[in-house]
């Protein structure tokens, strides 16, 4: 694992710098990375939003958008410097040498072709041989990344293929013609845990028996703890530190790499406050109930004479005042439908909801409409959910201004007191929402839920898709909130970890029906039922040890001898 | 303080006989099932046409029987003729014999040319249909040619050049351009023929195959007419493609550069695809738009070339059409009507079917 001599070196990067816009004054995106990747290493590049951890992916294959160049530096790969080939050269080398898996693998499939013949395209494009030969290679590689029935699947359709099977014939695509380099940027975004860690293994296992050498590039410390030989930590264009990932995660050398790491950790438990609520079997009119729901079912028609989905089917919870509660299962399996139907958003089928002794299932808008006030929701995309022309003083005051008439003055004191509440600064209120970086945004919705001072809010996945210190962040926000305003939460989401620091019960769900539920610490330490280990299973703790996936752990020392 | 029921699937109700039909559908390949299923609306469509073209003459003002007889008619006159046109029977009597009428063939007798309107439309339809079939060729190839060139093309500044034809062909009057055609081929340089017809006057038209004189003189091996044909589709099939292929150009130049793009296209080029492969993808892609653009186009010609017509006296549908409205000749507007709806029937057909084909998303 110490640095490869020249020879040995699958891909070098020296003092590559990158800028956009006019010469004269140009932005620049990546300054000074230096690298090495040596052959059958698997080197992790980590880093937040804005780090310029694509651009440097798009660098190595010599595609870089818009007016992007190479204004220094080099990129040399298997021992001949990128900017010295001719065009065709360079596109030879793109998926011949160099393979790209990209992000969302759904969209980047053809639409209007069969994946198997995607893939022997690139085959055939790369080395020339005829029809039958390169669909039978397509089958055969199909069949070792693990698709069943490969024959009938490469007739498929991308729109006919889950998100995890469509992640893999991205996979057979970058691999089939035996490339040099994998560089996997951000691979699994998006994808449940379980598929995640289904795709990683497959991809890393098949590396290391091709001695293919890999760029993992991520956002997500598990995946460098468990997959990586080496891992560099980028920010603002620059890599900040590059070692050995055992070393990185015993003693990060910087204190950026200390913050990150400390935010991917869970947070302690909350001890004693954890205890106050005790799951008792009993229904019945208890006072201390804020919530009861009972036999909740929920279709949906997908037309075409095809049965109804049932997205929740038959689920009976309650939840009591200053509980967080939360829902973990993939996605599909009921979680958001759930909290839209208990806020009527969404009109359920059947079944009762009992939101503080009333039975608001069926009750009239009318009558409903006061209630609203009292139970809110933070919506999962707060981009979506803002309003783009209004600012955040507006945005924030709005739910304010549909209660009652409030002073102008009364109205800039809520808006102040809410922003704080976030822990937002004042001058953000004359912001508009696209000025705001993704974790604002998050706090805006939720300081908007917070607005009316409601009794119960429903937080639908606040923590996805923000980068390991926001996400800590926001984390603790709900924690503070949880405790200065004993909150009763609905807390919908598939990351685990966030469970662990903010949820004192928690119920799986799987295909919208309840598979197991109970105080989180027991369930998480003894899961029951299969499919709660299984999630369990897939998560990805950075702590280097023995759990690290299967495949993943051999050194490239090793794996050349092999 | 959380209780739950774990329990079974709600009971699904099946319509097993359904289910079986269904299953015996899809064993049909899908190209098929896609014509299948749209031919089987057509008998439905055409009756709809009938009645709408019936509807429309009931509805026009005054009485036909009077009409045709002229002011002088005598009283007896009239109900006589209301007798033998039956117009003195119950409307849905009318519209069965109607019916029978049509299916015969029988459209009626132009009031203006004395012939049955049925052979006045077999000789105008193929002329009209020869036109702007290939100014529909002409106009898609443009278009998209066009249109790929200015995205492909950007960084050598072609999209400049194309943004420039799309508003001038968007300002142009038809009837401008055909005028300025024939003003620099035929009178000034003298290469393209006069502008009267569909053939040299001193031809005699090939044998009625197809009705297209360009199919029928290569079929026929008439190589003198095939020639001629063509000299005199020439100016006429440029002017409504110049005109027309604009909003072609600019419709796909959306659609195209939006694919060429998206996600799956970046990802094609990070796999070494050629230039070529990259654009015939994206355009792949792009195609929906296109046909659905190319049909609508082709329909709206149908009455909308009539100007071209008239300026190169092609003697097609859309001047008939409009001789049989400055002369209240009822049955023979009827009658192009009806063929108008027909023609545009099977356009639409054809571009569903295409749709469909070309977009393995669609359920069929």
């Amino acid at each position: 694992m110490s640095p490869e001599t020249k020879t040995q070196a699958a891909l070098e990067v020296l003092d590559l710098t990158v800028a956009f816009g006019p010469s004269a004054s140009p932005h620049i995106v990546l300054s000074g990375i230096s690298f090495q990747l040596g052959k059958n290493e698997i080197l992790g590049i980590v880093g937040e939003t804005g780090a310029g951890k694509s651009v440097l992916a798009q660098a190595l294959l010599g595609l870089l958008p818009g007016d992007g160049r190479i204004t220094q530096g080099s990129v040399t790969i298997a021992g001949k410097p990128i900017a010295a080939m001719s065009e065709g050269e360079r596109r030879r080398l793109r998926g011949g040498t160099i393979s790209l898996i990209g992000t969302n693998a759904k969209a980047l499939l053809d639409p209007v072709e069969r994946v198997g013949k995607q893939i022997s395209r690139v085959l055939r494009i790369h080395r020339p041989c005829s029809r039958g030969q390169a669909w039978k290679e397509t089958i055969d590689l199909l069949d070792k990344v693990g698709i069943v029935d490969p024959e009938r699947r490469a007739r498929a359709y991308p729109h006919e293929l889950s998100g995890g099977m469509a992640q893999r014939i991205i996979i057979a695509m970058a691999l089939i013609t035996h490339p040099a380099i994998i560089l996997a940027d951000d691979a699994t975004l998006g994808l449940d845990a379980t598929v995640q860690v289904q795709v990683l293994d497959l991809l890393v296992e098949r590396a290391r028996q091709l001695g293919v050498s890999v760029v993992l590039i991520t956002h997500d410390l598990g995946i460098i703890a468990h997959y990586c030989d080496r891992v560099a930590v980028m920010r603002d264009g620059k890599i900040e530190e590059l070692q050995p990932v055992e070393h990185f995660l015993a003693q990060p050398q910087t204190a950026y790499s200390t913050s990150l790491l400390g935010a991917a950790r869970a947070k302690p438990t909350r001890g004693d406050r954890l205890a106050a609520p005790v799951a008792s079997a009993e229904t019945g009119m208890d006072k201390d109930r804020i919530l009861v729901v009972d036999n909740l079912c929920k279709t949906f028609d997908i037309g075409g004479g095809q049965p109804p989905v049932i997205a929740v089917d038959r689920v009976s919870f309650s939840l009591e005042r200053g509980e967080t509660l939360a829902l973990v299962g993939e996605s599909g399996s009921g979680k958001t439908t759930i909290g839209q139907c208990l806020l009527r958003l969404l009109p359920p089928n059947s079944g009762v909801i009992r939101f503080d002794g009333q039975d608001i299932a069926t009750m009239e808008e009318p009558k409903l409409r006061p209630l609203r006030r009292r139970m809110q929701m933070v919506f999962q995309e707060p981009y979506v959910a803002l309003n783009p022309r209004w600012r955040v003083s507006d945005l924030i005051a709005e739910p304010l201004d549909l209660l009652d008439r409030v002073p102008q003055t009364e109205r800039r004191r809520r808006v102040d007191e809410l922003l704080e509440m976030v822990q937002l600064p004042q001058h953000l209120a004359r912001a508009y929402p696209h000025e705001l970086t993704a974790g604002e945004q998050k706090r805006i919705g939720i300081a908007r839920a917070l607005a009316t001072k409601p009794d119960f809010v429903v937080f639908d996945e606040p923590t996805t898709a923000l980068d390991i210190r926001v996400r800590a962040q926001i984390i603790d926000l709900i924690r503070a909130l949880q405790q200065d305003m004993g909150l009763s939460a609905l807390f919908i989401t598939h990351d685990l970890n966030s469970v662990r620091s903010l949820a004192h019960n928690v119920i799986v769900l799987n295909r919208g029906r309840i598979v197991e539920l109970g105080l989180t610490e027991e369930i998480f330490e003894a899961p029951k039922d299969p499919y709660t280990r299984t999630l369990l299973a897939a998560e990805l703790p950075i702590e280097w040890s023995d759990t690290r996936r299967s495949g993943a752990g051999r050194s490239p020392v090793v794996a050349l001898g092999a | 303080m959380i209780e739950a029921t774990k329990g079974g699937g709600a009971a699904r109700a099946a319509l097993p006989s359904l289910r079986g039909l269904r299953a015996i559908w899809h064993l049909i390949p899908r190209p098929l099932r896609i014509i299948l299923a749209r031919v089987a609306l057509i008998p439905m469509q055409l009756f709809g046409v009938l009645l709408v073209t019936f509807v429309l003459v009931r509805l026009l003002p005054g009485d036909p029987a009077l009409l045709l007889l002229g002011n002088m008619a005598t009283p007896d006159a009239i109900a006589a003729l209301r007798q033998r046109l039956g117009l003195d029977q119950s409307v849905w009597i009318q519209f069965m014999h109607y019916l029978i009428n049509v299916l015969h063939g029988d459209l009626g007798t132009s009031i203006f040319t004395s012939h049955p309107v049925t052979q006045d439309l077999l000789e105008r339809a193929p002329a009209t249909l020869e036109l702007i079939t290939y100014a529909m060729i002409l106009t898609v190839v443009l278009g998209v040619g066009l249109a790929i060139l200015s995205v492909a093309g950007r960084r050598y500044g072609f999209d400049r050049l194309t943004r420039l034809y799309g508003l001038a062909a968007g300002a142009l009057p038809d009837f401008w351009v055909g005028l300025l055609l024939i003003f620099f081929f035929f009178h000034i340089a003298g290469w393209a023929p006069a502008p009267f017809g569909r053939l040299d006057t001193y031809l005699t038209p090939p044998n009625t195959i197809t009705g297209f004189y360009t199919i029928d003189s290569l079929l026929t091996g008439n190589w003198a007419d095939l020639g001629s044909a063509i000299s005199r589709l020439a100016l006429p099939v440029i002017t409504i493609s110049l005109v027309n292929a604009g909003a072609m150009m600019k419709m796909t130049q959306t659609v195209f550069a939006n694919v060429y793009d998206s996600s799956f296209v970046q990802h094609a080029r990070a796999c070494g695809m050629p230039e070529s492969r990259i654009v015939a993808m994206s355009l792949k892609n792009s195609m929906p738009p296109i046909i659905t653009t190319a049909g609508f186009l082709f329909g709206f010609l149908l009455g909308a070339a009539v100007i071209v017509e008239t300026i190169f006296s092609w003697g097609g549908l859309g001047q008939y059409a409009v001789q049989a409205v400055i002369n209240s000749d009822y049955p023979a507007l009827q009658g192009f009507v009806m063929v108008a709806a027909i023609v545009v029937l099977l356009v639409y057909l054809v571009v569903d079917v295409l749709y469909e084909l070309v977009d393995p998303r669609i359920r069929i």
